[in-house]
């Protein structure tokens, strides 16, 4: 059939619940209600400080059927291993421990304990929903803010000037036996990467693109077509690495300007057509890296 | 945006028993914010848990889910389900719901895509065939690669119509009966649903066999006759009586039909428009129409080696690849560029294909004729003498046609560039038998006194009324595009005016029926499904809207290369009249229905239900979905990803 059609690969459990306090629109829930069909009911959260603190509900809620633990801001991966040994140690070899962190949480403040864990390789699942900023604190620079953006520190006298941190390799370079980035725009790539990262012992990294409509200052309905866009243009390609060396997309990436994914968004109002031209240069010559990287490994 | 609240801490007042439990049903200590499930099945207080024993303290532990939020309440749009128009069905002239039986063809559901397409068009093997297809032009997915080939799966489906057994007798509903004057593709559309609506109804016809320009116009290799045949079985199978070979207004007067409660009048235009030029009296100088009649009744005539077709429409195309097919080396006259021919594209692509010669921008000035030289009557004689048929081609003696080369002037009424002689620009082309094709007419004396008209065309209302008492008109008798249908889908909309003012006459309809509700998209046809109210499709909320391209999310489909018709090889094709578009094979048009977007009607894809943030989305058990509005946000992704414009937003409240 001409229509990509997904709904048979998608579990159809479901382990959130309607009533979270996502924004309207937001990728976020998106994302972990993908994640939760593809791990199944034997799974515990550790979650850091981020907007899905919120999203959870305030206690006594949670909109969660699985068990999750709140922690600190810097300890995701710390708190996930944890609770892995304390399993083991209670014989429980079965239920899947992840970590669930904002990309602040990740690429900045708990970037210490995830190495740790990775070095380690912990048995855990380590996944960052990344919407390019400290989106519950009201819009701060992280760095996984991309170049050109707005952001309530990086105003737009001022944007970010750094390039996105490249999460990806970063942890391809722990060697960990999967690492792989994912999108909410393509579901049926994500509960698959997801299946597999299960199915491998060790730490595994997976890295979801999440927009965030009042943070991206973008239309609430625009979410998903934008997280599609950002693979389409391969601003964000959707990968997978194995054991720290074998590279390879996972999707096709055709390669589209970057212009309408950059115009669509309020956070890169200010950017002129230099600016743009700039974005499409860095996005072609790190693609021409990502290629090389799957053609010959690291 | 969530504002940074503190996260759920130690917690005061909450009983460490309440902690929540692994799935294995083992407690967890921490900050825990339970499985609700789980934390029912928890057996608390009797085991003691590990952190209290270790002096840690109590923590905060949720017990209920975030279903106590009523987030649907943060809205002010909310998405529906509403199925819409698709534009091939609204560029359909016969209104036939092609999104509907694509949809079902894709699942397998072959025959009821079949009763669906019979619903509205009782020809489709014959449209499937030889409609322009003008569906196609509007098809959404044209913008994306190439329109999907909309005829050929019609005509599978009608070829499938064929050979499934015939209908039963339709059920006579009604006391009253309807008269059919003409049986091309407008009167049998007629008959067809006046039957199927329940009236007792008798088609006239003058010609000796029902069918009008599909028996006796349209050569045998674009329909073949047993094509039509087997379509008129069907008709006959429900009821529908024929009585041909008679005229009416000729040998059966026109009070003869007074016994029936109303007319529909399906004549066609058959009078051949004169060259208008010295020596068109000439012998071998033939109607067009003519020539294809005698063809269409099994006559080969002899043309001669050089055959003029004098035309640009598709009557000139018809004539012109029928001349090939008897022998002739054929030149078509135009007198206007390729541009401005009337004459459908394929066609014109056709007739070059199977080698005829075209002379754009060139009119006849004189057929001229010429002397037999004595030494060929001598030869004449002698072959007279053997052989009968030798004897008629000693009567072509024409020597040629005189034409002159025109130029584009300004643009005429219609829009086009009139052409205008070049002074001085003669030249002769040979020809043994001119065929005048420029254009028919019908022939006004032969309708029943008292007919509105509308310049030459029989004036009628929406539904096909002339407003005089009974008399109903359609097809080429009335002002609309040529076409077989056109003429299909005015047959219908007159049965539909039939039956709505016979019904209003009997007292038992009121005549307040929207009339809108019934067309498919504004510009649209009818409806006869709707009309009868009894939609085999089940459509949620349908709006008469048609989907823009723009609707289509077509993030969500592949390129598929569009499915090319077979044709049958040109030595083949020449050799005789078998019919030369062999259509695609079931099973391509199955593929070809799954090209099909489904524009404006769900195919439950289910992208919006994976796609909704808030889980607001749920299967009913009818294979359809339905939002909670307790929940639903109002983001509008379920609308903006659902890729067929099957679902809009609308204001909150309204
Ligand atoms: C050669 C040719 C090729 C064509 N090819 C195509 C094509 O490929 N595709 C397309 O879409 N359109 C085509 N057309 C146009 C199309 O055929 C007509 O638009 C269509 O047939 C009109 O249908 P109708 O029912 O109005 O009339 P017709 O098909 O003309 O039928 C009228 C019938 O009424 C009968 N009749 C007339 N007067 C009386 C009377 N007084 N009493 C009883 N019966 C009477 C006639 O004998 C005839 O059978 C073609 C037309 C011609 C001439
Ligand atoms: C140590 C510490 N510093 C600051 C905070 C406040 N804080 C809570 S969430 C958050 C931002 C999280 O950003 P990110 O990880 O990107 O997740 P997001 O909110 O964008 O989903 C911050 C700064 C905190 N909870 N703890
Ligand atoms: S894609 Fe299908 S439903 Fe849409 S216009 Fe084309 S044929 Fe019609
Ligand atoms: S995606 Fe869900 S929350 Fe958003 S508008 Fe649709 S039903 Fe409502
Ligand atoms: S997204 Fe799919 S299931 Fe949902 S309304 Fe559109 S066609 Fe139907
Ligand atoms: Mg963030």
């Amino acid at each position: 059939m001409s229509q990509i059609l997904i709904k048979d690969r998608i579990p159809r459990e479901e382990l959130l619940d309607s009533g979270h306090l996502a924004c309207p629109g937001c990728g976020a829930p998106i994302a972990m209600r993908l994640v939760l069909k593809a791990l199944g009911e034997k799974t515990m959260v550790a979650l850091p400080a981020c907007c899905w603190s919120i999203i959870a509900g305030p206690w006594p809620q949670s909109s969660l059927r699985v068990p999750l633990f709140h922690s600190a801001f810097e300890t995701g991966a710390a708190v996930a291993s944890g609770i892995k040994a304390a399993l083991e140690m209670r014989g429980d070899l079965e239920t899947t421990v992840i970590a669930w962190a904002g990309d602040g949480g990740t690429f900045d403040i708990g970037l210490q304990a995830l190495s740790g864990a990775a070095e380690r390789n912990e048995d855990i699942i380590y996944f960052c929903y990344d919407n390019e900023a400290y989106m519950n604190t009201g819009v701060q620079r992280s760095s996984a803010t991309p170049w050109g953006a707005w952001t309530t520190t990086t105003p737009a006298e001022h944007p970010e000037m750094r390039p996105k941190k490249d999460m990806l390799a970063i942890m391809a370079a722990h060697r960990i036996p999967y690492a792989a980035s994912a999108s909410v725009a393509y579901p049926d790539d994500l509960v698959e990467k997801v299946k597999k990262a299960k199915g491998i012992k060790g730490t595994r990294f997976i890295h979801i693109l999440s927009p965030c409509p009042p943070g991206w200052k973008i239309a609430d309905e625009e979410s998903i077509a934008l997280a599609r866009l950002a693979v389409r243009n391969r601003v964000f390609p959707l990968m997978e690495v194995e054991n720290g060396e074998r590279w390879r997309f996972s999707v096709d990436h055709p390669g589209e300007p970057v212009e309408p994914y950059i115009r669509r968004q309020g956070r890169f109002r200010h950017l002129g057509d230099a600016e743009i031209a700039e974005i499409q240069r860095a996005v072609d010559e790190r693609w021409k890296s990502l290629e090389r990287r799957v053609q010959h490994g690291t | 945006m969530p504002d940074d609240r503190p996260i759920a801490g130690p917690a005061r007042g909450v009983s460490p028993a309440a902690a929540s439990t692994t799935p294995g049903g083992r407690p967890v200590a921490g900050t825990v914010q339970g499985a609700p499930r789980a934390a029912v099945q928890a057996t608390p207080v009797e085991r003691p848990i590990a952190d209290t024993v270790h002096g840690v303290p109590p923590v905060a532990v949720s017990t209920t889910t975030t279903l106590v939020n009523r987030t649907g309440s943060w809205k002010y749009i909310r998405p529906v389900y509403q199925d819409k128009v698709a534009p091939c069905n609204q560029g359909c002239p016969v209104g036939i719901d092609i999104e509907g039986y694509m949809n079902l063809l894709r699942e397998g559901r072959t025959q009821e895509a079949i009763e669906l397409l019979l619903r509205e068009n009782p020809l489709p093997a014959v449209t499937g065939r030889v409609c322009y297809h003008p569906c196609e032009d509007g098809c959404n997915r044209r913008g994306f690669d190439d329109a999907v080939a909309i005829h050929a799966v019609e005509r599978v489906l009608g070829d499938l119509a064929l050979a499934s057994p015939l209908p039963p007798p339709a059920p006579r509903t009604w006391p009253e009966t309807v008269a059919v004057v003409g049986s091309g593709p407008a009167g049998l559309a007629c008959a067809y649903h006046l039957a199927r609506l329940g009236y007792g109804v008798t088609v006239y016809e003058s010609e000796l066999e029902p069918g009008g320009v599909l028996r006796y116009g349209i050569p045998e290799y674009r329909l073949p006759k047993q094509v039509l045949a087997r379509e008129l079985e069907r008709i006959r199978a429900l009821g529908v009586s024929f009585r041909c070979g008679v005229q009416v207004g000729g040998e059966l007067p026109w009070s003869a039909l007074a016994e029936h409660h109303a007319v529909f009048l399906a004549t066609g235009v058959h009078r051949s428009r004169p060259l208008g030029v010295p020596g068109e009296e000439l012998p071998g100088v033939r109607a067009g129409l003519d020539l294809l009649s005698e063809v269409n009744h099994g006559l080969r005539p002899e043309l001669g080696r050089c055959v003029v077709v004098v035309g640009g429409g598709n009557t000139a195309m018809d004539c012109a690849r029928t001349a090939v097919r008897l022998g002739a080396e054929v030149t078509v006259l135009y007198r206007r560029s390729r541009a401005e021919m009337p004459a459908n594209e394929e066609e014109v692509f056709e007739a070059l294909r199977e080698g005829v010669h075209f002379e754009f921008l060139a009119a006849p000035v004189e057929v001229m004729g010429e002397e037999r030289r004595p030494e060929e009557e001598a030869l004449e004689a002698i072959r007279a003498s053997f052989d009968e048929e030798d004897a008629r081609r000693s009567a072509l003696r024409l020597a040629g046609l005189r034409c002159t080369r025109m130029a584009l002037g300004e643009p005429d009424a219609s829009g086009r560039r009139r052409p205008v002689p070049i002074p001085g620009s003669e030249f002769l082309v040979p020809a043994d038998t001119v065929l005048c094709a420029v254009g028919e007419e019908a022939d006004a004396d032969a309708l029943p006194e008292g007919l509105p008209r509308d310049g030459g065309a029989v004036a009628v209302d929406a539904l096909g009324s002339t407003g005089l008492p009974t008399f109903f008109a359609g097809g080429d008798l009335v002002d609309q595009p040529h076409t077989v249908a056109y003429a299909i889908g005015s047959g219908k909309r007159a049965a539909l005016g039939i039956d709505r003012w016979l019904r209003i006459r009997a007292g038992e309809l009121g005549d307040g029926t929207d009339l809108a509700e019934l067309r498919y998209g504004p510009a649209g046809n009818v409806s006869m499904t709707r009309w009868r109210g009894d939609d085999p499709v089940q459509r949620v909320a349908p709006l008469n809207e048609v989907v823009t391209p723009e609707r289509i999310n077509t993030d969500h489909f592949r390129h598929a290369e569009r499915h090319a018709d077979r044709q049958h090889p040109l030595e083949q094709a020449l050799g005789g009249f078998d019919e030369v578009n062999q259509g695609l094979a079931p099973e391509e048009a199955l593929a070809e229905s799954r090209r099909c977007f489904n524009c404006g009607v769900c195919n439950a894809c289910e992208l919006c239900l994976i796609f909704c943030h808030d889980i607001a989305i749920r299967r009913r058990g009818d294979g359809r979905f339905e939002i909670d509005y307790e929940y639903c946000k109002g983001c509008g992704v379920c609308s903006a990803e659902c890729p067929r414009g099957a679902m809009a937003m609308t204001r909150e409240g309204l």
